[in-house]
């Protein structure tokens, strides 16, 4: 039998050491990897839940090198908590995945930025990021605004919040507004039937399929599509006003409740779609088109229904002249 | 054959150029922290390839088994890589094909009772898109979230239904395969029965990715029953409950599952999960359905009354979707509960999924136990009893030796029991690597066959080598393990 010790250099593993048994009971069913978001943009597995402890596990081990994209998947994950919820051993992923990465952080070794936020030159040190940040990940470290890696969980409230565009997330995983503007005006485009944009935060469980497709016959009568923005507080004029441009019946937007938000992204979300729908109002245009829904994690059936309901109203309204 | 053996398969290195040009370059991955991850599933074991690639298209596929032909290069299936014998750990090295993108469900035909679908279609979608015409594809195993149809077929994948609607292999009615050189074969056709040849769509379920790879899956699906209802029994010996499945399933009656959990199973789940369950030796989880509830209460009142002669306690039977959620939730929390049944001991995936008469039931349950207490290890004893299939898990301290050396021990002892009973090594989760010892013992008067018809097929052998009746003697030095183990 080949053995495997722990190596001298990987002792120096001391937060993600107190893991080892849980990564032995991990029975990498691979039950975390279809709801992840990351795994569902890219249809990679190295960058699925599985793919993260399994990567824990050799940088234990020695097994895997401490290499630029081993890192980069360490600190590649937005933290919906999904892949916990659908674990089959109960194992409490994310918190394997921080105590790596502060090992990684105290070895120097946050190589890769990640689903990090960073900040470019155009920052202007107002400091509004680092007091809005919800997890306490940016502070200023007497020149410039940097964000502490194993504390960041890439809600990117601070990309939204920052008023010299200087926050970034370099690898948003199809979660940029570039990004979902652009898919929304695809489906708008395609779409003779389409009516409607939802933009559901990621920790919301959205309904249908997780990672399969249905034939073209059956999705090409679709009056909506379902786009994952990172967290409503992200949420933001440019972004909801863009089906529109595109013909658009209506936009909803999917936060999490008050008291589940883990980043106090709702109370964005009611101010932006609250000041949207005064604008509308003000132009003549029934406020009711834009609507905000507050939707428990888990709950794909009242998020289906919300859906069902809005679809409904706008299908009396019909479209905006 | 020696772990590093390799003599039938000359060793070549892969060009990336030419599988770029193949797939495109994003559909390539060489880094070796992608390799490694791509190096496991739910197996204990663990070896790296060489390349992992991501087919789009049926033409893709044939592109790369045509350069990997012409190179003796391995090619390995995946699909969720949820397979428990390590079907898709790449054991001499080779190109992993990804096929988790080939995605889509191209029909569902309602008036022909069949559904098309691509191989990486995973089984919860398609049980959804056919949910809304009041239909289901029914083989469906506990994986069902993450198992690909791809993989199901490979494995002849089957679930707590199969007992009334039948395993994966039932459920197929044709396919379209890439051969090893290629070739494109459509096999099967779109008709409930077929008679011509050799039926090769159904040799493919359960070739565990060794004859071609599935590139379309042509399914049967049947409607959803009006009437569920499911009922608990407990027992205060093991055998009892043993028994009364086997008269069960001797009395005619038809359920649509049929589950056993053991003490064991039970106290796991009790321990971590507060639901109360009474800690009685053993507990039978029974179900009948249809569209008449006349016809669903006689089988249920069948199974109760067989339940009863055979000292079952405590049994009730309910309609109530809620009320059959609290029954089954004990069941559908084995998995988390063995995980954390003792913080020391991890839940392995071995010997997990035999088959024996129905009247070997109970002796069967019983020798589990008693084999485990015999080698100083936990062993639990449950599974879908209905079809004759027993599961067990070995909860074991993966970090010491000599438990692996114990695991081997009672493993084998397992199986020589379930060959003596006309049994057979794995009831649905496949051979792979872990279970070829037993494999080879219990087919041994065909394994030539086996042999001629992979040579037939895959005469350059470079579809997952090195699994089934190729796979190493000792499961245990055949690859590295996938956990950290002392000396
Ligand atoms: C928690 C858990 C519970 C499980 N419960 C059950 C159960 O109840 N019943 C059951 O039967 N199994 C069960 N399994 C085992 C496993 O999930 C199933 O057998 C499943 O069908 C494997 O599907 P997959 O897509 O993950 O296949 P993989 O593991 O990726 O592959 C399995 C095999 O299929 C081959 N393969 C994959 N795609 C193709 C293709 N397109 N063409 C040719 N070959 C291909 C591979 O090469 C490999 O040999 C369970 C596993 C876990 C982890």
């Amino acid at each position: 039998m080949k053995t495997k010790t722990v190596k001298t250099k990987t002792k120096k593993f001391k937060h993600l050491g107190k893991w080892q048994d849980t990564l032995a009971n991990c029975i990498r069913c691979g039950y975390c990897f279809e709801h992840c978001p990351m795994f569902h943009h890219t249809g990679w597995e190295s960058d699925a839940p599985r793919a993260k402890i399994v990567t824990a596990f050799g940088l234990l081990t020695g097994e895997v090198e401490p290499s630029y994209s081993a890192i980069d998947k360490m600190f590649s994950c937005f933290y919906c908590l999904r892949c916990e919820a659908a674990c089959s051993s109960g194992v409490a992923l994310t918190k394997v995945f921080t105590d790596a990465r502060k090992d990684l952080v105290e070895m120097d070794l946050q190589e890769g930025p990640g689903t990090t936020s960073t900040t470019t030159l155009q920052c202007a040190r107002c400091l509004v990021c680092i007091e809005e940040c919800p997890h306490e990940a940016r502070f200023y470290d007497g020149k410039n605004i940097a964000t502490d890696p194993s504390k960041c969980q890439s809600c990117g409230i601070c990309v939204e919040v920052c008023p010299a565009g200087a926050a970034t997330i370099e690898k948003s995983f199809g979660t940029s507004r570039n990004d979902l503007t652009k898919r929304a005006s695809i489906f708008l485009q395609n779409h003779e039937s389409a009516k409607a944009i939802v933009f559901a935060c990621n920790w919301s469980y959205y309904p249908g399929l997780q990672a399969s497709v249905l034939p073209d016959s059956e999705t090409s009568g679709n009056d909506y599509e379902i786009l994952v923005n990172m967290c409503g507080g992200r949420l933001e004029a440019q972004l909801l006003m863009a089906p529109f441009l595109n013909n658009a019946w209506g936009v909803m937007a999917a936060c999490c409740p008050d008291d589940e938000c883990e980043h106090k992204g709702y109370l964005n979300a009611k101010k932006q779609i609250e000041k949207l729908r005064k604008t509308f109002k003000n132009i003549d245009i029934d406020p009711e088109r834009i609507q905000l829904v507050q939707i428990p994690a888990g709950n794909k059936t009242l998020f289906q229904a919300e859906i069902d309901t809005f679809i409904e109203k706008l299908n009396k309204m019909g479209p905006i002249r | 054959m020696k772990k590093n053996d390799k003599s039938n398969l000359p060793m070549r290195t892969i060009d990336k150029s030419v599988l770029e040009g193949i797939v495109g370059k994003d559909n390539i991955k060489t880094d070796p922290s992608d390799l490694y991850i791509y190096g496991t599933d739910s197996s204990v074991h663990h070896a790296m390839p060489w390349a992992v690639v991501k087919p789009r298209t049926t033409a893709h596929v044939q592109g790369i088994m045509k350069y990997a032909n012409k190179n003796l290069i391995p090619v390995i299936a995946r699909g969720g890589g949820s397979g428990m014998c390590g079907q898709t750990v790449p054991i001499h090295g080779g190109i992993i094909l990804d096929m988790k993108s080939m995605n889509k469900i191209l029909e569902i035909n309602l008036e022909d009772v069949y559904c098309r679908v691509e191989p990486g279609v995973v089984d919860d979608d398609l049980n959804l898109a056919l949910e809304q015409y009041g239909v289901f594809y029914p083989p469906t195993p506990a994986s069902s979230r993450i198992a690909t149809i791809g993989g199901e077929i490979a494995n002849n994948a089957s679930g707590v239904r199969s007992v009334k609607y039948g395993a994966t292999r039932d459920a197929v009615l044709g396919m379209k395969v890439v051969l090893p050189n290629g070739d494109l074969v459509s096999l099967g056709a779109h008709t409930r029965v077929e008679a011509s040849g050799y039926q090769l769509h159904k040799l493919m379920v359960g070739s565990e990715g060794t004859l071609g790879i599935v590139v379309e899956a042509t399914l049967s699906f049947v409607p959803i029953p009006e009437f569920r209802c499911m009922g608990v029994a407990n027992f205060d010996v093991l055998e009892d409950a043993g028994k009364a499945i086997g008269s069960i399933m001797a009395s005619g009656a038809t359920p649509s599952m049929l589950e056993l959990v053991d003490d064991v199973a039970i106290k796991a789940v009790n321990k971590t999960m507060d639901l109360g369950l009474k800690e009685v030796a053993a507990a039978l989880i029974f179900e009948a359905d249809g569209m008449v509830k006349e016809a669903v209460d006689y089988e249920i009142n069948k199974m109760k009354k067989i339940c009863e002669k055979h000292n079952g306690k405590d049994i009730h039977a309910s309609y109530d979707p809620a009320e059959r959620a609290k029954i089954f939730m004990g069941r559908k929390k084995l998995f988390p509960a063995l995980s954390k049944y003792d913080d020391d001991l991890a839940s392995t995936a071995l010997a997990d999924d035999m088959a024996v008469p129905y009247s070997k039931m109970a002796e069967m349950a019983a020798k589990i136990h008693e084999i485990a207490d015999k080698n100083n290890i936990v062993m639990t004893a449950y599974g879908h009893c209905g079809s004759g299939c027993m599961h067990t898990k070995i909860l074991m301290d993966t970090k010491r030796k000599d438990q692996w050396a114990s695991a081997k021990k009672a493993i084998s002892q397992v199986y020589e029991y379930v060959r003596s009973v006309n049994g057979t090594t794995s009831a649905e989760h496949g051979i792979g690597i872990s279970k070829a010892e037993s494999f080879k013992v219990e087919k041994a008067d065909s394994l030539n066959l086996l042999i001629t018809i992979k040579k037939a097929l895959d005469p350059n052998n470079i579809l997952n080598p090195g699994k089934l009746m190729q796979a190493p003697e000792n499961w245990v030095t055949a690859t590295n393990l996938r956990y950290a183990v002392n000396n």
